[in-house]
């Protein structure tokens, strides 16, 4: 596994973060080469939800934001399955579930066939 | 050469021109006369029934009455392609066998790919009927004009590579000059499970459709590609759609993996969502196996390989390979798709590449349906380990991923030998048969179908469709851009009714793809664009709202059948394994056991079916313009 990028470092007072995870041809869309995974750390603040972080993630890589959104970045597109602490959205966690810090944010390609 | 018949050229009448896109024959064989015909079939048919399954369902229901079982002589048993078949979509050569199987002992549908339908219809058949039991072990051959039904003695107990290469040799032809479907020694000894296999690594698969074909002692159809000419009504229309299929396959970043590595990426993206089958479900954990070497690219890697692409196909997912290195260095096997991995890898706690390839193979040598093969295996280790078997019932000493002792016991399937013959019955009868606590560990649909190769544990919404189908296998296909039909994008995939409303939503697609006569993987697109490119291979105005007509009409005609047959409302469930919750991984949480009865009644309100009694509802049946079948079900009134 590749610890790619560091959104920001670690101070006294520092803020809760989360972990999001990129995995399998959606690392294309971070520098990577469409296999494995890669581990960034995104800072949470006070009222942070998972669409909000993840918000701010994609908003430094643009073909990642693009793949993830609808058009309107109202909704999620189709193609990227978003798991929180190993499960998927719309179980124990919704788009605007509020975050606290600890959580592990996967985003998966979707594929189809077998 | 010896034949059980004399050559025959069969008496056609001309069936009106210009027909577009299709043969326009359906060819018919009573197998125990040796007798052949052809029957032309209406632009109206044509326009109703399609294809595939389409085609299929109507015949069965026609032809195959509730006393005829599916060993019984009058079973028919039926190859059918469909109308973009043998043009220039990718990925058409396929066929769709249907008959009424041996594992549910209702219908079946279960489709595959290579030259087979491309074939066909350069041959001048849309479809092959196939009735009655030869005397003898046969074969069907077909050149153009010429139908007969052949001696197959010389092919007697080999497997189907070796017949297909038997088949070549004979008739001086090879690669994309000769099409064969056959069984292997599984078929030839009505193995439940068996399966036909074709052209070198395409299987259909489900149902016991190979049980069937051996107790027609019909080992094989070799098709010589014919020389009959095929039309689409608008060329340029449908060379346009299809390059848009091809384009959006290439580009869309979920069917782009498809494109370049055809299922290969299921192993890691299912491990995550905890669906891989692991060890006949006693696990969803991937323990100390490094996931990144099942990546698509590390999968394929390391093996020589060369495409094997099937009729008009740029896809690059298929691949025959050599194997480099270990016990079985040098022998040429079919790159796995993704439930060849699972059948014959994870499920049975097998994690090597190079003999999961090489079993994979094997077992599709042997013509055994691979997601069944692991089911029994995985069984058979399991309670091995628990002490439900003993080696003495057994024979030997089986553990999790031993290949030796998988093949091992492969071979005494096929051949109905000691302990494989319980087992040849299915894990379903097998485990009933053997009874205790080894009957909790057996997974299976109490319809008797084999799920296919996940652990739908964590995937509800396939575990619903394989307990409520009347194919055999499944219905729908998801996710496949659901959202043209009104489906969310979305969905929890724990939450039943949200699970089941989506099922009931988006079953037919697969009859609708299966009628076509092409590849479930190229016709990964919106149904839309399938419909667009039939429009222009037909002249027809085809559209989507047509296709989910054409599956719902579909599914009414196959759930029709099988009440007929007395298969109803009471085995729509999972087996105790199958249906259990899960002691790890992600969906540890969520047991559907729960949600289960929940499901089915906002799926039977989904569909519009009856709840208590199965039927499709009169309402339904009547927007489907399917008063015939209302009558059947209903009385006259």
């Amino acid at each position: 596994m590749d610890v790619a990028g560091k959104a920001e470092a670690k101070t006294t007072g520092e803020p809760e973060r989360a972990q999001i995870e990129v995995t399998t041809w959606v690392t294309k869309h971070v520098g990577g080469d469409g296999t494995g995974s890669k581990l960034f750390d995104e800072a949470i603040g006070r009222g942070d939800t998972t669409r909000s972080v993840l918000r701010r993630f994609t908003a430094k890589f643009p073909e990642l934001d693009s793949a993830l959104w609808s058009p309107d970045h109202t909704e999620l597109g189709s193609h990227i399955e978003v798991l929180v602490n190993d499960e998927v959205l719309g179980v124990s966690y919704e788009l605007d579930s509020p975050l606290t810090g600890g959580e592990r944010i996967t985003l998966l390609g979707q594929f189809m066939g077998g | 050469m010896s034949s059980t018949s004399t050559m025959t050229r069969t008496a056609t009448k001309p069936a009106p021109s210009p027909v577009y896109a299709y043969a326009g024959k359906i060819l018919r064989v009573n197998l125990a006369t040796g007798k052949t015909w052809t029957e032309a079939w209406s632009e109206a048919d044509r326009r109703e029934y399609l294809g595939g399954i389409g085609l299929g369902a109507k015949i069965l229901y026609e032809e195959v009455g509730p006393k005829v079982g599916w060993d019984h002589p009058d079973n028919r048993l039926i190859f059918a392609t469909g109308p973009l078949a043998g043009l220039p979509v990718w990925g058409t050569g396929g066929l769709t066998v249907i008959t009424r199987g041996a594992l549910t002992g209702g219908a079946t549908s279960t489709q595959a790919n290579g030259f087979f339908g491309a074939t066909l219809k350069y041959s001048g058949y849309d479809a092959i009927v196939m009735q009655g039991q030869a005397k003898k072990l046969s074969y069907l051959y077909i050149n153009d004009d010429v139908v007969e039904v052949r001696d197959a003695a010389h092919l007697a107990g080999k497997d189907t590579w070796e017949t297909q290469q038997a088949l070549e040799t004979e008739h001086g032809l090879s690669g994309h000059r000769l099409s064969v479907y056959a069984i292997g020694p599984a078929g030839e000894n009505l193995v439940r499970f068996a399966a036909i296999h074709g052209d070198y690594g395409h299987v259909a698969s489900k149902n016991g459709c190979g049980a069937v074909m051996g107790k027609k002692k019909l080992k094989a159809v070799c098709i010589v590609r014919g020389t009959k000419a095929l039309a689409a009504h608008d060329t340029r229309g449908l060379i346009q759609a299809a390059d848009d299929i091809a384009h959006d396959l290439k580009t869309d970043p979920s069917t782009s993996t498809l494109y370049n590595y055809g299922t290969l990426p299921g192993v890691v993206n299912l491990s995550k969502l905890g669906v891989l089958p692991i060890k006949n479900y006693t696990t969803n954990l991937t323990g100390d196996v490094d996931m990144k070497e099942w990546e698509a690219p590390a999968l394929r890697g390391g093996f020589d390989h060369r495409g094997h692409q099937c009729n008009a196909c740029g896809m690059r997912h298929c691949h025959i390979q050599v194997i480099p290195k270990g016990r079985y260095e040098g022998e040429r096997v079919d790159e796995p798709e993704y439930e060849g991995w699972s059948g014959a890898g994870w499920t049975i706690g097998l994690t090597d590449k190079y003999s999961v390839s090489w079993l994979n193979t094997r077992i599709d040598r042997a013509c055994v349906d691979v997601n069944e093969f692991g089911w029994v295996c995985g069984w058979v280790m399991e309670c091995m380990e628990k002490g439900y078997l003993t080696e003495k019932q057994v024979g030997f000493r089986l553990t999790w991923g031993d290949t030796e002792g998988a093949y091992k016991l492969l071979q005494m399937i096929s051949h109905r030998q000691g302990f494989g013959d319980v087992l040849a019955e299915g894990v379903k009868r097998a485990s009933e048969k053997v009874g205790g606590k080894a009957a909790e560990c057996a997974i299976y649909t109490m319809k008797g179908a084999s799920p296919r190769g996940h652990d739908h544990r964590g995937r509800w919404e396939e575990m619903l469709d394989t307990c409520t189908s009347s194919n055999g296998t499944m219905e729908s296909a998801n996710p496949t851009f659901q959202t043209e039909v009104g489906a969310p994008g979305r969905i929890n995939p724990f939450d039943g009714e949200q699970v089941a409303k989506l099922v009931g939503m988006i079953r037919g697609r697969r009859h609708f793809e299966d009628s076509l006569g092409g590849c479930t993987f190229t016709f990964r697109t919106k149904m839309a664009n399938l419909a667009r490119a039939l429009s222009a291979a037909t002249g027809w105005d085809y559209r989507l709202e047509d296709a989910v007509r054409f599956g719902n009409r579909t599914a009414a005609i196959l759930r029709a059948f099988n009440l007929r047959c007395g298969i109803g409302t009471e085995v729509e469930y999972p087996s105790a394994r199958y249906g259990s919750q899960p002691v790890d991984g992600p969906a540890k949480e969520h047991d559907i056991r729960k949600q289960w009865d929940r499901m089915l009644d906002v799926w039977y309100e989904t569909v519009n079916y009856d709840r208590k009694t199965g039927k499709p509802k009169r309402d339904l049946l009547r927007s489907l313009d399917l008063g015939w079948l209302e009558k059947d079900l209903y009385g006259k009134k």
